[in-house]
């Protein structure tokens, strides 16, 4: 699997190869035991999860079975583009025939390799990934073609040339300031550059019909998971971890299969809304997450907290780039020639984001307004603020966001954590702290 | 030759029109309650048959024209107005051309501009004063733009379903439409105010000798057209007049043979200035969404009597936008036929602007549900959804 290295990595030290085995080895065992946990545990809490989840139980395996289609795709001639950040423009990998896969990771036990050659100030997802490609771990890295990356913040700007000794790396730079007609130009340019990047590698010319479907596809896949969140607005059906694990796996199953998926999922939930029949009570508090991304597997660990604590608190709703955010926004287009086509995806990936490396005239009013409306279409009677240690722009952001809160009367609670397990103990007290003052006020 | 041309145009616009009207019908039997768009043109369809009733059901075999007044396939509605002679018929603001014979309504801005100088007082076509009349056109000039705005361009207007069916082939063709820049679309938008400004005057001037005695323009042909000398220019007419004269009920020779000669030379119908303005529209439209919108000076009447001042408040059709469901993804700006921004950049409550043709395209296209809202007199009536769950 590994590729061929001739020059001098720029940044990765050397490391026995034995050295790499054993690490492979004993972080892979560790992770599927995270995984086979985290799944244990939303089926405790959850006690008759419904059948459908059981796919998405299966998908999320990270080295199981969508590692091995990809694998056995790849072997018949197939290209595998990865991406790092949900900036990169799906319908156009889709569309010249490539399959498209998530490579961030969340693993914590790499963020401790990482710390090899990063301070420890640095972001985790940045040292977890660059330390899942020391030890080779993620089978979605190893098995793509090239990288798309898109610049948002810094870590993922040195993330890129980090990984460039391993892999080809295509850059995006997307505008910073999004109100201005110049910059979004500027972004419809990288867009046609990674297109013809992408068209060149897979030998597949991106056409209009193949285009089209490709954006119908993702349609698709869009409408199935607003199907689902609109059932979250009720009373919990389904509980918010499983919820945020069926978003992230679309990042890296066959689409079309997770729209189906998900789709059957939702049938047999909106039956348990007829029988009233709920995955945790009613009354429980309504919890919504914003910050930073929680990345399959390990950072499961705060919603495993929020839900599993006493008192119970439910996720219904989260603004994060791993899981709402993925697939809320369609895109829309108004004439199917190629070139609106290529508007609206550029304008989707760009305008529609509330990234928070985004500033214009009235600073990052969208994700404002996103969270102002989440809180009341979704009846959230608390926010949980996630950061962890080295997310620069969304702990600034935090200010803002809270002063907002206060306006509305929503308590919100700053969590501040690592890539690391040792924290679990006292956040659990921190967590349970929050969510006892949300249920006092909910009795009032 | 001449008529060899008059037949093969006659029969195209008369296949041409047949097969749009199948289409749209078929549209609209498969997605009235669906789309909004199939709606709109089902509406323009049938607003157009109404504003040219006569070209449709006849009486034919008469002549087709009168100097003055209505002419005998006219069927023109509202020619008492309280109690007052108004023989040119109710004053609508579109492209109802008075030109065109089978009208049911006039355009207003043939109105103001006839009605300006007092020329045909002296005739024994009018019985009432300039002045009597210019009041009842103003009037209903003020009455619909009130009620209805730019509604009337966007569903109404028969020149506005003319572009729009341009973008449809466009559409069909798979071909790009250009956009222009925000600049030129802004100086196109202000240049409306100058071109109602300039017809006025002209036509006040022009009509002089009725007044003060001053007879700048003889009483030629030439002079009674620059009487009214934004019809000169209009792309309106010369497109009502040859798809009248392509069905016809009208001589197309005789349109031909009066428009040959120098941009100067004038003729009855047509003036060789209207077919190339016509020619640059048409083009201009195919490539551009609704170009002729923009600079549209009966869209800028319109706009005077319902986007300002006091007016705004009491202009009942309204696009509203809820801050918080805006997501700024921009499909708003990029889906607008005329180009406006507002909708997109203004952050919530009322976004109509005088550039809006209230086509609520924008509406229909946003991803969000309840984010745009169309309002009559405050109540909703039409909100943006989640139209993914419409698709197929």
């Amino acid at each position: 699997m590994a590729s061929k290295i001739e020059k001098e990595p720029k940044y990765i030290p050397e490391m026995a190869q034995s050295e790499i085995d054993e690490l492979n080895k004993s972080i892979k065992a560790a992770s599927i035991k995270v995984i086979e946990d985290n799944i244990e545990r939303m089926k405790k809490t959850w006690k008759n999860r419904p059948k459908a989840m059981e796919y998405f139980d299966e998908i999320s395996n990270l080295f199981g079975k969508r590692a091995k289609e990809l694998e056995e795709q790849k072997a018949a001639g197939k290209k595998i583009i990865g991406y790092s950040c949900i900036f990169a423009p799906i319908e156009l990998i889709l569309a010249a025939d490539a399959i498209p896969v998530r490579v961030g990771s969340g693993w914590y036990d790499t963020a401790k390799l990482g710390d090899r050659i990063m301070p420890v100030e640095i972001c985790p997802v940045i040292r977890s990934t660059v330390g899942a490609k020391m030890v080779s771990l993620s089978p979605y890295l190893e098995l793509s073609d090239a990288i798309v990356i898109p610049l948002t913040c810094d870590g993922r700007t040195k993330l890129s040339e980090m990984l460039s000794d391993f892999k080809p790396i295509w850059y995006m730079n997307p505008p910073r300031v999004k109100d201005d007609t110049h910059t979004l130009d500027m972004w419809k340019k990288e867009i046609l550059v990674i297109k013809e990047k992408i068209e060149k590698l897979t030998g597949n010319k991106i056409t209009r019909q193949k285009l089209k479907e490709a954006i119908e596809k993702m349609q698709q896949a869009t409408k199935a998971f607003r199907r689902l969140q609109e059932l979250r607005k009720g009373a919990p059906v389904i509980n918010g971890r499983d919820a945020m694990l069926v978003n992230q796996t679309s990042l890296w199953d066959d689409i079309e299969r997770w729209t189906q998926k998900v789709n059957e999922l939702c049938d047999e939930l909106e039956k348990r809304v007829e029988q009233k029949d709920y995955s945790s009570y009613p009354d429980t508090p309504r919890v919504m997450i914003t910050g930073t991304p929680m990345i399959w597997p390990d950072s499961w660990k705060v919603p495993n907290l929020i839900e599993e604590s006493n008192p119970q608190g439910v996720v219904v709703v989260d603004e994060q780039c791993s899981s709402d955010r993925i697939l809320y926004d369609p895109v829309g287009v108004d004439e199917w020639n190629m070139s609106d086509m290529l508007n609206a995806i550029s304008e989707r990936y760009i305008m529609a984001c509330t990234c928070p490396c985004f500033t214009s005239e009235h600073g990052n009013e969208d994700r404002i307004n996103w969270i102002i409306d989440r809180i009341k279409e979704y009846k959230v009677d608390g926010v949980i603020y996630y950061v962890v240690r080295g997310c620069i722009l969304y702990a600034m952001e935090y200010a803002r966001i809270k002063k907002v809160l206060d306006k509305m009367g929503i308590p919100v609670y700053y969590l501040d954590t690592e890539y690391t397990r040792e924290d679990v103990g006292q956040m659990k007290t921190r967590v349970e702290a929050f969510l006892e003052m949300l249920e006092a006020r909910i009795d009032i | 030759m001449l008529e060899i041309v008059a037949e093969t145009l006659r029969a195209t616009i008369a296949v041409g029109l047949i097969l749009a009207g199948i289409l749209a019908i078929l549209i609209w039997v498969k997605n009235l309650t669906r789309k909004l768009s199939a709606m709109r043109l089902f509406i323009q369809i049938v607003s157009v048959a109404v504003i040219f009733l006569g070209l449709i059901i006849g009486p034919f075999g008469l002549d087709q024209w009168a100097y003055l007044g209505t002419a005998p396939r006219d069927i023109v509605v509202g020619t008492n107005i309280l109690g007052s002679p108004y023989p040119d018929g109710l004053t609508v603001p579109t492209f109802s051309c008075y030109y065109a014979s089978g009208r049911t309504a006039t355009c207003v801005v043939w109105q103001l501009q006839s009605y300006l100088f007092p020329d045909y007082a002296t005739s024994n076509v009018y019985l009432t004063t300039g002045i009597e009349r210019l009041a009842i056109a103003t009037g209903f000039l003020v009455i619909f733009s009130l009620i209805f705005g730019r509604f009337l361009c966007g569903w109404i207007c028969p020149f506005g379903l003319y572009m729009d069916l341009l973008t449809r082939l466009r559409k069909a063709l798979k071909i790009k439409h250009w956009t222009l820049s925000e600049r030129t679309n802004e100086m196109l938008k202000q240049s409306r105010y100058l071109i109602i400004a300039a017809f006025l005057i002209l036509s006040f001037i022009l009509g002089m000798n009725a007044i003060a005695g001053i007879e700048l323009v003889s009483e030629s042909e030439l002079g009674r057209y620059l009487e009214i000398p934004f019809c000169q220019v209009c792309p309106a007419k010369p497109l009502f007049v040859l798809v009248e004269s392509g069905l016809g009920y009208m001589d197309i020779d005789y349109a031909l043979s009066r428009t040959i000669g120098d941009f100067a030379l004038t003729g009855w119908y047509l003036t060789s200035i209207n077919i190339v303005i016509l020619g640059i529209v048409t083009v201009g439209s195919f490539m551009v969404r609704r170009l002729w919108c923009r600079i549209c000076p009966l869209g800028g009447l319109i706009a005077i009597f319902s986007r300002f001042g006091p007016f705004k408040r009491l202009s009942p059709i309204k696009i509203t936008k809820v801050e918080e469901k805006c997501t700024k993804c921009g499909i708003c700006k990029r889906v607008c036929p005329p180009q406006v921004t507002d909708v997109y950049e203004e952050k919530g409550g009322d976004v109509t602007v005088s550039d809006c043709i209230l086509c609520f395209r924008c509406v229909e296209m946003c991803p969000y549900e309840g984010c745009l809202k169309v309002e009559v007199a405050g109540k909703p009536i039409y909100k943006s959804k989640n139209w993914l769950n419409e698709e197929e």
